[in-house]
């Protein structure tokens, strides 16, 4: 017994090495990782293996397409950290499409976090696109049926607009926090649009999408409800910007106030 | 900055910090992941959701237990390894349901096109290693496999291949020395 102990223990001291290089099956790493915490040596020599393993990886640096910046930026914009209080798992909606991930953060771990792999066929939607989504989906988590319904038919109008080719996200806020969130196809004319930061509105009146275009008038993408996101479709390529006015309710045929939010439409692929 | 600090700054919600954050690791995350994931797309969606990763869970980096960006690279190897073998796992689904055969690029040493003078110094000093010593270590941290799959590619014992293992990593050290 006690020789069996040591040997087993000897193998164990034995995966330090390929647990650096991340060449052990998952359960392999989980039992070397409970063994890690009790034993100083190996977390020690763990340290310095894995140090040299990362040089191996300096060696393939290369530049990130710069697409992937502004997709990864406007992501972060829209995602709440762990230790937010914002961070907390909503329920995972079963309408959201399979590759939205991120509606959970993945469980605990002391170092190197991973979340579940995706299975899931890629290539469409943009981590970020479905970060905003997620997001939608947090906030709508505490809504009473009828609602729930309404956003279910939208999130298949999402669905689609993320599953087109092109589609690209993008966000922007002003000083005040007051800010305008898209996700948009400029292929297919459509677009998600959320708000944030702008506030109550006074009673009689609601905010109002208009699509910008040059040397045209403003044209009405509709009237937003509270802050569910506005889905809209038929928007122009040559689109330069979106804007958001104060109208009266029922909104109006051309803004009578000045846009309390912008967003340019350029870095989603309109307006080229 | 260093990464260090900028990490500390992103996990208390810094967004200007996570952009700096950004130009330092996104070309050594992307390369890597492209380096062990291969496919372009897949490649810029894992690094993807690497980045952002950082960003949910900055909040996790202990910087007693090592660099900022020994930590970055550790979970970007992780996630682009992970991905690469759930890839695998489907093409042998595929295969045992005989709908195409298609074996896996087994080239050991990278044929990166760009040459840096850590690249190049990386490469020398993966020369000075034996072969089966850099086998085993490239063969799992470029390509991805379990040492249980090194070592029946390399008809190995799996006692040699982590032996294999250590000893390159620990002569890599030794080569690598001082050229950071």
């Amino acid at each position: 017994m006690s020789l069996f102990g040591r040997q087993s223990k000897r193998d164990l001291h034995s995966l330090a090495a390929p647990y650096a290089l991340d060449a052990l099956e998952p359960h392999e790493r989980a039992r070397f990782e409970k063994h890690l915490r009790t034993c100083d040596r190996c977390t020690a020599e763990v340290r310095a293996l894995s140090e040299d393993a990362v040089r191996l990886a300096w060696s393939t640096a290369a530049p990130a397409p710069l697409a992937m910046r502004d997709r990864v930026l406007a992501a972060v914009r829209n995602t709440p950290q762990e230790a937010s209080p914002l961070g907390a798992a909503p329920p995972r909606p079963h309408h959201l499409p399979a590759h939205v991930w991120g509606t959970e953060p993945p469980p605990p771990r002391r170092r190197a976090p991973r979340m579940r792999p995706l299975f899931a066929p890629l290539a469409t939607a943009t981590a970020a696109a479905a970060l905003v989504v997620a997001s939608l989906f947090a906030v709508q988590a505490t809504r009473t049926q009828d609602q729930l319904d309404t956003a279910r038919a939208q999130s298949r109008e999402i669905a689609n607009i993320l599953a087109a080719p092109d589609a690209r996200a993008t966000n922007e806020r002003d000083a005040r926090g007051r800010g305008i969130g898209v996700i948009a196809s400029a292929k297919e004319g459509r677009a998600i649009v959320t708000l944030s930061g702008l506030g109550d509105l006074p009673s009689g009146r609601v905010h109002q999408l208009w699509l910008m275009r040059p040397d045209v008038q403003p044209r009405s993408l509709g009237l937003f409800q509270g802050d569910t996101p506005l889905v809209t479709s038929g928007m122009n390529d040559d689109a330069t910007s979106l804007a958001v006015t104060v109208e009266p309710n029922g909104g109006s045929a051309q803004p009578t106030s000045q846009p309390i939010a912008q967003l340019a439409l350029k870095s989603v692929g309109f307006g080229e | 900055m260093e990464a260090d600090e900028l990490l500390v700054r992103v996990a208390g919600g810094d967004q200007k910090a996570f952009e700096e954050l950004y130009g330092l690791v996104s070309g050594p995350v992307f390369g890597l992941v492209r380096r062990v994931v291969r496919d372009p797309a897949q490649s810029e969606e894992v690094a993807q959701e690497v980045l952002l990763e950082l960003w949910r869970s900055a909040g996790r980096f202990d910087p007693g237990r090592g660099s900022a960006l020994s930590w970055i690279l550790t979970l970007a190897h992780r996630r682009a390894v992970d991905r690469v073998r759930s890839a695998r796992a489907a093409t042998e689904r595929e295969q045992r349901e005989g709908m195409r055969a298609h074996h896996p690029a087994f080239d050991q040493v990278a044929e990166e096109v760009e040459a840096g003078l850590e690249r190049e110094w990386v490469r020398h000093c993966l020369e000075r290693l034996t072969s089966l010593q850099r086998q085993s270590v490239t063969l799992a941290y470029y390509d991805g496999y379990t040492y249980r799959e090194v070592a029946e590619q390399l008809s190995l014992p799996l006692g040699t291949v982590k032996t294999r293992m250590r000893d390159g990593l620990t002569r890599l050290r030794e080569c690598l020395g001082g050229v950071a």
